[in-house]
């Protein structure tokens, strides 16, 4: 088996602009749509908290689009279609990466909303208790006491979230956007070199994720509130979402 | 002039009616100190005073007025300082995001009061790395910083350790001699005895009897009162 493996090839698909160029747009692709949807998703979730029965109803009707269809499904609909329904959309601005990009935000907030919701109601109700009692605004105490406690809560979740949508931006491959996959696609099309291209793919993805794993795990550092309790590794109360069909 | 009233508040939970009318005052410098059974509404009415709840009828008033943010601190059964930030920063919180006070006179004022309850040299800890005991003495420091005309205390003692239960209590009691108005729902019997203006009793959302702690604990009048203290003593 080894012996078909062309050493020389796989090194010099690893560092081959298409590879990188793709790795990089990856990246950026799924780090801006996780920074979107974390901001929209917050929105969301507190949607879900509100007194007004429509604004719970929007939240969950949103939810329940973009959890209820395939991811590919809401790609494909963005690049092709919206341009159909709305000129502003059938304008050179409207790139391959701008599509992905409102895409996977507007579908991965969908997800961060549940992440976040939970979050937040896992912090003891005593918190915001004890902020009333100070008299503190609603608004700082969100700010000040209970966000801070929910983010220990929901970051190893995003972390998950961000794993999968680095691997769901290949799906915008069928964009035409000229991310990993599509570098290792069109190498193995044209060498029929299938393994060195492919293994080159997949160790940019594990190095991405590898270097995702260490930032987390100092982020939950930074949010662990005791100098003791540092190593302690709080059971995350969020439960796992399953993302296998997406 | 009573500091803190309650003037016939009713208040309910769906169908619940968790007090039944309930007529209450404390003049300046008294410690009020309220028993009773579990579910008699003695914590409800605690939260009531510390415009924690609304009632649905009758009202709270503050020296005649509805007070104001941080004017009747609140001391709970589970201490619940806030978990994310040191005991200094939980004492400075109130005047930081109520007051909004400079983080220099915070921290000044802050320091002042963990020293009055004898934990300076833990003001960078977080409550995690506290006793109970310790924590409920800053949380007692987070609500005198904002310098309440009451204080009001929900089985602060509750939830300690038996060996922490006095290191709570001495502040209250230092407290109480210093002439702070005070509102204290326990079951630390000897506390009412030796501390108390008068005592309440509290029992099916009404208060049954008010008596000064002497004739309160020997000749309790109400049969309901006699029942309990003989289910506690």
């Amino acid at each position: 088996m080894l012996a078909s493996f062309d050493t020389h090839l796989f090194w010099s698909a690893l560092s081959s602009s298409p590879y990188w160029k793709g790795a990089l747009i990856a990246l950026a692709l799924a780090s801006a749509s996780l920074g979107i949807a974390v901001v929209l998703g917050f929105f969301l979730a507190l949607g879900r908290f509100s007194r007004f029965r429509v604004v719970r109803g929007i939240v969950f009707f949103y939810n329940w689009i973009f959890r209820a269809t395939p991811t590919l499904l809401q790609l494909l609909f963005i690049w092709n279609a919206l341009p159909l329904l709305w000129p502003v959309f059938a304008q050179g601005w409207f790139k391959p990466f701008i599509a992905a990009l409102v895409a996977l935000s507007l579908n991965e907030a969908a997800y961060m909303c549940e992440i976040i919701r939970a979050g937040l109601l896992s912090v003891d109700p005593g918190q915001e208790l004890a902020g009333r009692a100070l008299g503190m605004p609603r608004r700082k105490i969100l700010r000040r006491v209970i966000v801070p406690q929910a983010v220990r809560i929901v970051i190893p979740p995003t972390g998950n979230e961000f794993i999968t949508l680095l691997k769901l931006t290949s799906l915008a491959s069928v964009i035409s956007l000229q991310e990993l996959l599509t570098a290792s696609q069109n190498l193995a099309a044209v060498r029929f070199e299938y393994i060195e291209a492919y293994s080159a793919a997949l160790v940019y993805y594990l190095g991405i994720v590898s270097v995702l794993m260490v930032l987390q795990s100092r982020l939950e550092r930074k949010f662990t509130w005791s100098s003791r309790g540092r190593a302690r590794v709080a059971a995350p109360a969020v439960p796992a979402i399953s993302h296998d069909a997406r | 002039m009573s500091v803190l009233r309650a003037d016939n508040v009713r208040k309910f939970y769906d169908d619940l009616e968790v007090l039944r009318g309930v007529t209450f005052e404390v003049e300046p410098g008294e410690v009020k100190v309220i028993i009773g059974p579990s579910g008699s509404g003695k914590s409800t009415l605690l939260r009531c005073l510390a415009v924690l709840e609304e009632p649905e009828e009758g009202q709270v008033t503050l020296e005649g007025r509805r007070p104001g943010p941080g004017e009747v601190g609140m001391v709970f059964q589970q201490f619940n300082l806030f978990q994310n930030m040191t005991a200094l920063q939980n004492v400075m919180s109130g005047l930081l995001h109520v007051r909004g006070q400079s983080k220099r006179e915070a921290r000044e004022q802050a320091l002042a009061f963990l020293q009055r309850v004898g934990l300076e040299d833990k003001a960078a800890q977080y409550p995690d790395e506290l006793s109970g005991g310790q924590q409920q003495r800053v949380a007692i420091a987070r609500a005198l910083v904002m310098k309440p005309r009451a204080m009001l205390f929900d089985e602060a003692t509750s939830a300690l350790d038996i060996e922490l239960v006095r290191e709570v209590l001495d502040v209250m009691e230092s407290l109480a001699r210093e002439g702070m108005t005070m509102v204290v729902v326990t079951h630390e019997m000897r506390f009412a005895q030796h501390v108390a203006t008068s005592v309440l009793m509290m029992d099916e959302g009404r208060i049954v009897e008010e008596a000064p702690p002497d004739e309160f604990f020997s000749s309790p009048k109400e049969e309901r009162t006699q029942r309990f203290l003989s289910l506690v003593e």
